[in-house]
């Protein structure tokens, strides 16, 4: 009975060991490609602006400073998510300091293929763009919920952080 | 030599791991909506038969019959998680549409039967074979599935546009559309074999 538990305790420290040697090599990897795929967001929602700086609180970034060229602030970008049909659903969005968004992209979503995903196109997305009032944006026929998820999850975060803004 | 070419290509269409054994359809139905995404699977899951066949053949002999499917699954949720680790550092986008199906393939069955019914009783070189015969003949009813579904339920190929106008199929990228394409398939191979 030993011997069995051995010789599995055997093949399981090999295969940890091997497994660490692999996490080690990839790691760095990882995080460069998550660090890309955030610049590529915060670029795509605030192309206004040149660089972006976290604002932290207790570790956890609750938003990004819009700076252009010249360190100026032109708005900030956030992150805001809700709940869709299937899942959370999460989209980045740029601000302008008088609380327009400049543009919007869904960065996380498990929608419905077909339906729910059409959450992430351009035509639903660009409505967004240059509004202050959010209430007018038209869902998309068939996934309402999916639609609705972004809206009031822009919606409600865009109002939390205006007010942030605000107080500074 | 031409026993190896026989161990390979048996795996393609006499063993054809979905459309002859029926093993893996899970993944097969849910990722099979475009064929990136197919090929993806295809290749990850032929990567990790091809290790754990030949590590289960290598220690075959080590292994008591008692323990050997714990050990097995161990062998082979270490090949998923390179794996998974590699496809996460050099191409996310993949990576997020398989999504849960990658660390899956770890209950596949095409892996864990290979390893039982082929690779603990053969060489290592026949089950370097086998493990390719099946990867190849996984991949490639993958591609077929998702090239299909891709065309009718998007009207694309590989991302491209192929019919201008075209209006999708909507059931074709759901699921249960994969289900009614595999029967009909699996059907018409049947119908195939027995002309023969």
């Amino acid at each position: 009975m030993i011997k069995y538990g051995l010789i599995l305790a055997l093949i399981c420290i090999i295969a940890s060991g091997l497994l660490a040697c692999v996490n080690t090599l990839t790691k760095p990897l990882i995080i460069r490609q998550a660090q890309l795929e955030e610049e590529a967001s915060l670029k795509a929602v605030f192309p206004q602006a040149e660089t972006f700086q976290p604002i932290k609180k207790d570790e956890t970034i609750i938003y990004y400073q819009a700076l252009d060229k010249s360190g100026i602030r032109q708005g900030v970008v956030f992150k805001a998510s809700g709940k869709g049909y299937s899942g959370v659903v999460e989209a980045m969005a740029g601000m302008f300091e008088d609380g327009t968004i400049a543009a919007i992209k869904v960065v996380a979503q498990n929608e419905t293929p077909g339906l729910g995903s059409k959450i992430t196109e351009a035509r639903f997305l660009e409505q967004f763009s240059n509004k202050k009032d959010l209430s007018g944006i038209q869902a998309i026929s068939g996934a309402t919920i999916s639609s609705r998820a972004v809206i009031n999850a822009v919606k409600e975060k865009a109002a939390e952080i205006r007010g942030l803004i605000k107080n500074e | 030599m031409k026993k190896l070419l026989s161990e390979f290509f048996k795996g393609i269409i006499k063993e054809n791991p979905t459309f002859v054994l029926a093993l893996g359809l899970c993944p097969t139905l849910a990722v099979s909506v475009s064929v990136i995404n197919g090929i993806g699977m295809g290749v990850a899951a032929t990567f990790v038969l091809l290790g754990s066949n030949m590590i289960i053949a290598l220690i075959k002999n080590f292994i008591p019959a008692r323990i050997r499917i714990p050990c097995y699954i161990v062998v082979i949720a270490t090949f998923v998680t390179i794996a998974e680790l590699a496809m996460k550092a050099y191409s996310p986008i993949l990576d997020r549409a398989l999504g849960i199906y990658v660390p899956l393939i770890v209950v596949n069955c095409i892996v864990l039967g290979r390893a039982e019914a082929y690779a603990c009783k053969n060489s290592l070189v026949n089950s370097f074979m086998d493990g390719l015969g099946m990867g190849v003949g996984f991949t490639l009813a993958l591609i077929l599935i998702s090239g299909i579904r891709e065309f009718l339920g998007a009207g694309t190929i590989l991302g491209h546009t192929v019919v201008k106008g075209f209006e999708p199929v909507f059931v074709m990228g759901m699921p249960s559309g994969a289900l009614l394409l595999i029967g009909l398939l699996l059907g018409f191979f049947n119908l195939a074999k027995r002309r023969n």
